[in-house]
């Protein structure tokens, strides 16, 4: 199938102009996604429609390369934002469609290129990322949890992947699997609806139910070679790695900056009390907007594969899980009782700064991998 | 129903919806969009609410309710401004004086500040131990016999206990929040008052010298790891090291592993050793206090090539030289490494820019001292500054009377043990 037989309205002419993405973004997160948040984040409803309307506004692919997008990483993640300071579930699994964009695109394979990126930028094919334990991986923090033989025709692949979201019975990932017969790792399109895969279902988590998370069981699961995005896989990711923790950075500033506008909406009642509080809205956005600019810079630049950027990228990314953890917890300061009630955003948001500071790559993870990257290499 | 009560009905429909707070929660009503889960539709009037209705968070009733109106949030953060908060962050916890690198700068630094003041926070941050050590004895402890372990003078943990510093070793600095005064660092963020970088040097490899197979001595660290390397010449047997550069460094250096019973080449871009003295004739004076070691010296050549060849380093020249070794330093120069700086976006020339008196950087809360330092864009990588270097940051962030820091004409002493030279 070939882009040009998509229904008309799934192919966007032209991305849209910055300005005229993120309004419509912000009108569907201020809308429609508030009135879901808190059924995604409790009772575990994916979002869909929302989602496919995020990515008609293009709002998951400001940041590919024409013509499904403008090559604006900033933009993407500016997106993402608008989405998160409303429901950091939602900005979440924008990341999540946007990284796996990033693979399709950047996987030089034609099979995928074509008419599964164009279904995928419209929003009528969905995917995630399995690739949190590949990074975990090359960071020397874990092995490799799937393993793939060459078979005629393409690989097979065997193994277990916990926790990957943004997936439903139909929806795809990208994924990597070890060829331990050629010390080497094979990329790949994982398809959640081919033979050979499972679904399982993952126990309550403690935020973001509605993200589609689920661990994957592949059983004999068979690659062929319209679905290798890379074979070997190391310089894609060496390509891909520091875009890939940069877009991330969307989650947090969204978080933030929803956190301290919850602080100025109580300050003209509490204000006479909260000024004794530490992390002030006014010092917080402060602090907020230096990360911005600093994401911003990088965002020109998002396929420097130097180690000096990628710990640039990976030291912007802790700041924003760092600061997302202090912005959350003093917004619940800020509001006293009343953010502490169960229906309350801001009591979400400190849920939510968690799962930011947790989920790979965590706080813990960038300091390791920095300190791996920094350190000075002499002679074995 | 008479006329004035129905002006004053359409009066009251026409009037925008008014939103009104509990003064209990902070829940606000909104008459726009009613209590429907109280059987309030949307356009109920505060007015219109029956007196047993209750806040539909906390349970108060209509009497404990005002009028709202939000306010904007410029007003919001002018009042903010304007209000002294009691507890300041930093009042309670004072952060103090933040010191990235725990060489001779760093701790000179730390022992001058307490000295100053029994009570100021410092905080250390180093990438290594934080033992304290001599570095120039770096180049002189096989000819003085000097067992490794007797080259820390005190370990960082007992220097920090005794100086009651707080010392995060085995650390990275990765960046400066200059906005908000607060280091980056693989153990957590600090917040600092003041932050003083003393993180020195690091070796500027020329692109044909690999790291992995070229050690760099500018630390403690590289050097033991080079000791053990090369092993004792009474168990292992003398071995071939080659030295590129023949500067300060590279020529005490082979001296040194010279008298330690290594079979030494010398390779220098230069003709001979010490080119910058060449004035003093220092080369060779220094190839004439050689001339019963085993040092080679190979002066006019360039290193085109570094490559491993089974158990050997083979370095070839531009010019179609070629030599073996067992191992191989470089010792090609310094550079000072330009991230804190960057991230902090202070001023650079050749080095962190500072003010030759003060010793400030660019940004008014960060000092630094030591080899990361230029004046006027030339850097002075030597010991005898750091001690008065330190003396003038100590006294300006304990608020002492001011020390100025004098540039002086330095002599170096060059410690070729059998012949020292003092080179102006």
């Amino acid at each position: 199938m070939n882009p040009a037989d998509l229904p008309r309205e799934c192919v966007l002419a032209t991305p849209p102009a910055a300005d005229a993405l993120l309004a419509a973004v912000r009108t569907i997160a201020q809308g429609p996604l508030r009135q879901q948040v808190d059924a995604i984040d409790r009772q575990g409803h994916y979002p869909k429609a929302i989602l496919q309307q995020l990515a008609a506004a293009g709002g998951m692919s400001a940041h590919l390369n024409a013509p499904h997008g403008s090559g604006d990483f900033f933009l993407a993640i500016q997106a993402m934002a608008e989405a998160a300071k409303v429901c950091g579930a939602t900005g979440f699994m924008m990341w999540c469609q946007a990284v796996c964009g990033l693979y399709l695109q950047q996987s030089g394979n034609p099979a995928l290129m074509g008419n599964v990126l164009t279904r995928h930028v419209a929003g009528l094919g969905m995917g995630g990322t399995a690739l949190s334990n590949p990074m975990k991986s090359y960071a020397q923090i874990e092995s490799l949890l799937l393993k793939a033989t060459k078979v005629d025709g393409g690989y097979m692949v065997n193994g277990t992947l916990p926790w990957i979201s943004n997936l439903q019975a139909d929806h795809y990932c990208g994924a990597i699997a070890a060829l331990p017969e050629s010390n080497a790792e094979l990329m790949f399109l994982l398809r959640c609806d081919a033979p050979g895969m499972e679904l399982v279902e993952c126990p309550t988590f403690s935020a973001m139910e509605g993200t589609g998370t689920y661990a994957l069981r592949l059983k004999d699961y068979f690659v062929g070679q319209d679905d290798i995005m890379a074979d070997p896989a190391k310089s894609l990711i060496a390509h891909i790695r520091a875009a890939f923790v940069m877009l991330q950075c969307g989650i947090a500033v969204g978080i933030i900056q929803g956190a301290i506008e919850s602080m100025w909406a109580v300050e003209s009642q509490l204000g006479h009390v909260n000024q004794y509080l530490e992390d002030r809205p006014d010092t917080l956005q402060a602090e907020l907007n230096a990360l911005v600019a600093r994401v911003q810079k990088m965002a020109q630049t998002p396929f420097d594969t130097s180690t000096e950027f990628f710990i640039d990228v990976l030291d912007a990314r802790a700041h924003g899980a760092e600061l997302c953890l202090r912005a959350t917890q003093s917004a619940l300061m800020h509001q006293g009782a009343r953010g502490y009630l169960m229906s309350s955003d801001v009591q979400r948001r400190v849920r939510e700064a968690h799962f930011v500071a947790i989920v790979t790559p965590a706080i813990k993870h960038l300091r390791k991998e920095i300190a791996r990257l920094s350190a000075e290499e002499m002679p074995a | 129903m008479n006329a004035l009560t129905a002006v004053a009905q359409a009066v009251q429909t026409l009037a925008p919806w008014q939103q009104y707070i509990c003064v209990a929660c902070g829940l606000i009503y909104n008459e726009a969009e009613g209590d429907p889960d109280s059987s309030l539709p949307a356009g109920t009037r505060f007015s219109d609410i029956p007196e047993d209705w209750a806040c539909p968070l906390c349970g108060v009733t209509k009497s404990d309710f005002e009028i709202y109106e939000p306010p904007s949030l410029e007003t919001l953060r002018a009042n903010a401004k304007n209000c002294n908060p009691v507890a300041l962050p930093g009042q309670r916890h004072r952060p103090g004086v933040v010191i990235v690198g725990a060489g001779r700068a760093g701790w000179q630094l730390a022992e001058n500040l307490r000295a100053a003041d029994a009570t100021l926070p410092i905080t250390l941050v180093t990438v290594c131990a934080g033992d304290v050590y001599d570095k120039p004895l770096l180049s002189v402890a096989m000819a003085r016999q000097l067992p490794c372990e007797k080259l820390v003078r005190e370990t960082g943990v007992d220097a920090a206990r005794r100086l009651n510093l707080r010392l995060l070793a085995h650390t990275h600095a990765i960046s400066i929040s200059a906005d908000s005064k607060q280091l980056r660092t693989t153990r957590g963020t600090l917040r600092y008052d003041q932050l003083v970088l003393a993180h020195g040097a690091q070796a500027a490899l020329p692109a044909p010298l690999p790291a992995s197979l070229c050690w760099r001595i500018n630390h403690l660290g590289a050097y033991l790891q080079l000791r053990a390397a090369l092993g004792q010449v009474d168990e292992s047997g003398a071995k071939d090291v080659m030295i590129v550069g023949a500067g300060l460094i590279g020529s005490e250096l082979a001296n040194d592993l010279a008298l330690g019973g290594h079979r030494i080449t010398l390779l220098d871009v230069q003709a001979e050793p010490l080119a910058r003295w060449q004035a003093e004739q220092a080369g060779q004076q220094v190839l004439q206090a050689w001339k019963d070691l085993p040092i080679r010296f190979v002066g006019g050549v360039k290193v085109a090539k570094v490559e491993k060849i089974d158990e050997r380093i083979r370095v070839s020249t531009e010019c179609g030289q070629q030599f073996e070794a067992d191992q191989v330093i470089a010792a090609t120069g310094l550079t000072p490494p330009s991230r804190l700086a960057q991230s902090a976006a202070l001023a650079w020339q050749n080095g962190i820019a500072v003010e030759a008196q003060t010793l400030r950087t660019s940004n008014p809360d960060i000092y630094a001292l030591g080899d990361c330092i230029t004046v006027d864009g030339n850097a002075s990588r030597f010991i005898e500054p750091i001690s008065r270097q330190a003396k003038t940051i100590a006294a300006s962030l304990t608020g002492c009377d001011a020390i100025p820091y004098e540039q002086r004409q330095i002599v170096v002493r060059v410690k070729t043990t059998s012949m020292p030279l003092s080179l102006h």
